[in-house]
């Protein structure tokens, strides 16, 4: 990466920097307040929006440190998100715990289990850990529905009500949109230092080239596990503060489908980099809301009336499919790459190189 | 007993009827190293084929299968082509998620196309049961586990004898040599999307003849994917003993587990199967390689 004329690291720490510029520090402190105060001019739909779109980022940089550094295909995010969501919501209501230890305690619930089948990266690549990541989300949808009724609802669900910390109460949208913003933020920051730390570089050297990561003395077993448990840490935190905005817990919810979102988020922003990450569920997060916005009108002049409401869920299939495979195909550096050559082409402007 | 007897039966057809969607799989594995996740979705869609030519446009059921038979050819040969040419030698991640994208567009397109309501699909065999003794079974499904039979033997012996399915063995074993040996890796790869594209439409009329079917049947396609995983991904004549396996374990399973967890073990039954090879034997029963771990 280039940097404005002038500025250069002397140490590793100003080269590692993630800020290094002050018109750097004054959009993000904008950007900051911009954030904190959206509740002041944004209606009540722009909250809901940005509240699903935060948790979607925590559960979307996950899979990116899984996926996009450590390179394990994994199909299962969403089953991961569902147990941190049933993990809070059963702790919440049998052990009436504070939210501070249940948010932290769904995450290590659905690490441990994402890490469990994670052992089987240790085994098996590619196609086949595919399958075992998908056998987890049928392992999870069936071990919900069928555990006993007093711990998970079973067909039921669970339903919660309001959550508080220091006697503060979560029970509308702005509440939420303080906790879930706040805690999203933390897990972003917390994935940009683990990406830049050793652990983040041995990650990267096992997705791309494992044998020679094995001969330089990477425990190649431990990191592929690891990735896992990260990235499954993220969905556990992401499920939990699902389950405490939408206050409600259903297997349902977490289907394979919600993976292959993810996943798409990922190949349209960009593999391997937080901020491809964000990008893509940014985009495509705003498409989805087109489609849901604009589906009715659509339909109403389409020749496609007979599949009535229909017409949204399907033509959302359609264009996720199109984005997968066309990113794939043309782009499958993502956006991220794209943002990165406007960035450089307007540092170096007006000399092309 | 007869309880007991009619599981164990049907287990074994319906794993039959796997082995045939698996088939599809296993012939576009071996000669293209790609997996098909979308496969479940071809399925449906030779199937909501089927329904236009036959109800929708009124021809006879000879010449909509026919026609339905040449679109899935078609089609299979536009996937590979439009989509899967391009990503030669891309990183398997790339391959696995295009597959994902092409099931879930073909899934939108096909809610797009015909809704989500129940088709009736025209019976193309009898729709009286066959009567075994005291258990009547359902006819297409005796006719579908013969079908399996018959194409597992068909392929067995056109890819181990025939100069074609010779080729396309060599090229499954490794696309560079048979490159260098002069043989034509393209066509091979063509060939196989067009064979499964067909093998799609044949376990779909199986699959749906004379019932009423949504796009939820789809999900035969990961369904199918335990017992191809069983087999080995690279062999068509285990397919047939992978899918009387799984098929049997999972009547069984229905019959003794069924009572104690309220029903709906059957369908999460085959990927226990699944995690359970994917630990121990994740070659299968008949994987030509040691699969490369780590």
């Amino acid at each position: 990466m280039t940097l404005p004329a002038g500025v250069y690291a002397e140490t590793y720490d100003q080269d590692q920097a993630l800020i290094r510029t002050w018109p750097q520090w004054i959009c993000l402190i904008c950007f900051m307040v911009l954030l904190l105060s959206l509740p002041l001019y944004g209606g009540g739909k722009v909250i809901g929006f940005m509240n699903v779109l935060w948790i979607t980022l925590i559960a979307v940089v996950g899979l990116q440190i899984n996926v996009g550094y450590a390179g394990q295909v994994n199909l299962g995010q969403s089953a991961f998100m569902g147990v941190g969501a049933y993990a809070a919501g059963a702790l919440t209501l049998h052990f009436d715990l504070p939210i501070w230890l249940t948010i932290p305690a769904a995450g290590v619930i659905a690490a441990l289990f994402g890490a469990l089948f994670g052992l089987a990266a240790v085994r098996v690549k590619g196609f086949y850990l595919a399958l075992t990541t998908i056998a987890a989300q049928y392992v999870f949808a069936f071990a919900m529905l069928k555990l006993p009724k007093k711990w998970f609802g079973q067909i039921q669900g669970l339903r919660l009500d309001p959550v508080s910390l220091l006697g503060f109460q979560f029970d509308d949208d702005v509440s939420i949109y303080y906790l879930v913003a706040s805690i999203s933020t933390l897990m972003i920051y917390g994935a940009w230092g683990l990406v830049r730390s050793s652990t983040g570089r041995a990650l990267v050297a096992v997705r791309d080239n494992d044998k020679a990561a094995a001969i330089i003395g990477i425990n190649v077993f431990y990191y592929k596990a690891l990735s896992f448990f990260i990235g499954a840490f993220y969905a556990g935190v992401a499920g939990a503060l699902w389950a405490y905005y939408i206050r409600y817990v259903l297997s349902e919810m977490f289907t394979l489908w919600l993976s292959v979102w993810y996943l798409g988020m990922l190949i349209v922003g960009g593999m391997g980099s937080i901020l491809g990450a964000i990008i893509g569920t940014v985009v495509i997060r705003l498409l989805q809301e087109f489609i849901t916005y604009f589906g009715p009108w659509i339909n109403q002049i389409s020749f496609f009336s007979s599949i009535g409401g229909g017409i949204i869920f399907s033509s959302m299939n359609m264009l996720l499919g199109c984005v997968i495979i066309l990113f794939i195909i043309f782009e499958p550096r993502g956006l991220a790459h794209r943002w990165n050559i406007i960035k450089e082409s307007y540092r170096i402007w007006p000399f092309p190189h | 007993m007869i309880s007991l007897l009619s599981h164990i039966i049907n287990g074994a057809l319906i794993g039959l009827l796997f082995a045939l969607v698996a088939m599809g799989f296993v012939i576009i594995y071996r000669s293209a190293r790609v997996f098909n996740f979308a496969q479940g979705e071809i399925v449906i869609l030779g199937a909501f084929l089927f329904w236009t030519f036959s109800q929708y446009w009124e021809l006879p059921i000879w010449l909509s299968l026919i026609l339905a038979f040449c679109a899935s050819v078609v089609l299979g040969l536009i996937i590979e082509r439009v989509i899967l040419r391009p990503l030669v030698g891309e990183e398997l991640f790339a391959l696995v998620m295009v597959t994902i994208g092409l099931l879930v567009f073909i899934r939108g397109l096909v809610l797009v196309t015909w809704g989500a309501e129940v088709h009736f699909i025209p019976p193309v065999f009898s729709v009286k049961g066959v009567k075994v003794g005291p258990l009547m079974i359902d006819r297409g499904l005796v006719y579908g586990g013969a079908f399996t039979i018959f194409m597992s033997i068909l392929f067995s012996w056109f890819f181990n004898h025939t100069r074609l399915g010779l080729e396309m063995t060599a090229v499954a074993e490794d696309h560079q040599i048979a490159l260098s040996l002069g043989l034509n890796v393209k066509r091979s790869i063509a060939m196989a999307w067009a064979i499964s594209g067909a093998l799609c439409t044949l376990s779909a009329i199986v699959f749906v003849s004379g019932k009423g079917m949504t796009f939820m049947a789809a999900d035969i396609g990961l369904a199918a994917l335990p017992v191809a995983l069983l087999a080995g991904l690279e062999s068509i004549g285990g397919l047939v003993l992978a899918g009387l396996l799984i098929g049997v374990s999972m009547g069984l399973a229905e019959h003794f587990l069924d009572s104690v967890l309220q029903g709906g073990v059957g369908a999460v039954f085959p990927f226990f199967i699944m995690i359970i090879v994917l630990l121990i034997r994740p070659t299968g029963l008949f994987g030509w390689r040691t699969i490369e771990r780590i």
